[in-house]
């Protein structure tokens, strides 16, 4: 099914500035540690969800529970909070080549750009026959089209010059969650529920399914890494396992603790893994040189972290559970 | 006689208000929505949420062999069991029913839909 769909939300409505609260930063000491940890309150955004940086020393964060974005500054500890409109859910989101934000914006049922320097909002609707198609995680390719996720059984793609929306049925049904692009340019996601990854070929839309060696893993996230291997986080089975595109070779690793549950992956530009688990309420860093572990556990009950992401340096995420976010920093050796 | 006492409870303690067919069937339809992450079976264990069979009047956290959140562990061990209203609040926002838990806010969901989700969840 190819439809067009583009819809430009009133400006009044949801263009209006947002409101600008100030936050509250804590910062955990860890005496001789090479990391710092600092949380962050972030006011007027419910659920902390997803982040991403957004380009200029500033952070995207959704609210999920109030469909809300917010644009969060650590430097000055202010955040802009942009509503999405009646009955938004935001789930994921990603800076795209034009700087704007985009958003699988779940409540809504539609990708959602908000521009990175009005605010605007504009969402590009699911054609019809794809309602609550539970969208997921956005990811741009190298020609710079949009690709999501829809935990119903779908993957999408979207031109943002065009407009043009093309939607597909995954393979194996319900489950699709995280997506990635390799350096190399390819798209990869995973399927919690069908429990692979899968290859997306981006000219045909054509899947090609490759399976974790652990059956009923349950595959949440995917994140690639600067070598083409993906880092798969297996929610069912506790492991963090990585897929060399080039060798077709996978290896795995448990998590540390009792029953644990791993959540999300990302993986930053050292090639170093983070991870989360809720089991532990915990984020992790891996090692892949040491294959060792190093935790991070959350200063408050149920933090949840769903996602995360960073820049040089940093590693952020949301702590859906206590409306936070928090930043690791790598220190340098002097 | 038993039997019928135990469905006339469990529906009590559900807060079944006899939906209608119709309803009941939007309420099937909308749970394959819910599909990516739980199942209607008994015993099944190998997906991320648990399952949902007999959930009327079932207590929070306690579908065998489902390794549950802390929270939805302390809510089983208050003796909180599933009802309409709970069903309905938990669908329209799960951690201002469970602080803490891992489900994520299903979305697209009016407030009818939740109404026909809660009534097929516990009256099928």
């Amino acid at each position: 099914m190819l439809r067009r769909s583009f819809l430009k939300v009133g400006l009044a409505g949801l263009a209006a500035p947002g409101l600008i609260l100030r936050a509250q930063a804590t910062e955990q000491p860890r005496p001789g540690s090479p990391f710092i940890v600092t949380y962050f309150d972030v006011p007027g955004i419910k659920g902390s969800r997803d982040v991403t940086d957004a380009g200029d020393g500033t952070l995207w964060v959704c609210g999920q529970r109030n469909g809300t974005l917010g644009r969060f500054d650590p430097r000055t500890s202010q955040i802009k909070v942009i509503s999405l409109g009646e009955g938004a859910a935001p789930h994921g989101v990603v800076r795209g080549p034009d700087g704007a934000a985009w958003v699988t914006e779940g409540g809504q049922n539609a990708i959602a750009r908000i521009d990175d320097k009005s605010h605007e909002v504009r969402l590009f609707p699911l054609p019809a026959g794809r309602e609550r198609a539970n969208l997921n995680t956005p990811v741009f390719d190298k020609k710079g089209i949009l690709w999501f996720s829809g935990q119903n059984g779908i993957i999408g793609r979207l031109d943002p010059n065009s407009g043009k929306m093309e939607v597909f049925d995954a393979p194996r049904g319900a489950g699709p969650y995280g997506m990635t692009r390799t350096p190399s340019g390819e798209i990869w996601f995973a399927s919690l529920a069908g429990n692979y990854i899968a290859r997306v070929d981006t000219e045909t839309a054509a899947f090609t399914v490759v399976d974790p060696p652990t059956e009923g893993q349950g595959a949440r996230r995917v994140w690639s890494d600067s070598k083409n291997r993906i880092w798969v986080s297996e929610w069912n089975s506790g492991q963090v396992s990585s897929y060399d595109t080039e060798s077709g070779s996978w290896k795995g690793w448990k998590l540390p603790g009792d029953k644990p549950r791993t959540y999300s992956v990302y993986v930053d530009d050292a090639d170093k893994v983070w991870l989360t688990d809720f089991a532990a309420n915990a984020i992790l860093r891996f090692d892949p040189l040491t294959e060792g572990f190093h935790s991070f556990p959350s200063d408050r009950a149920g933090a949840n972290v769903r996602q995360m992401d960073g820049r040089s340096g940093e590693a952020w995420g949301g702590e859906s559970g206590t409306n936070r976010l928090v930043r690791i920093q790598t220190v340098k050796p002097a | 006689m038993r039997l019928g006492l135990a469905v006339l409870t469990a529906l009590t303690l559900a807060g079944g208000t006899g939906a209608s067919a119709d309803e009941l069937k939007r309420g099937e339809l909308l749970f394959q929505g819910c599909r990516s992450c739980h199942a209607l079976e008994p015993g099944r264990v190998a997906m991320a949420g648990p399952t949902l069979d007999g959930l009327a009047g079932r207590l929070f956290g306690a579908a065998a062999g489902f390794d549950y959140s802390p929270a939805f562990t302390a809510m089983r061990e208050k003796g909180l069991r599933w009802d309409a209203e709970r069903l309905k609040a938990y669908l329209r926002d799960p951690d201002s029913v469970v602080p803490g838990g891992w489900m994520s806010p299903p979305v697209g969901l009016g407030e009818a839909d939740r109404a026909a989700l809660a009534e097929f969840l516990l009256e099928r």
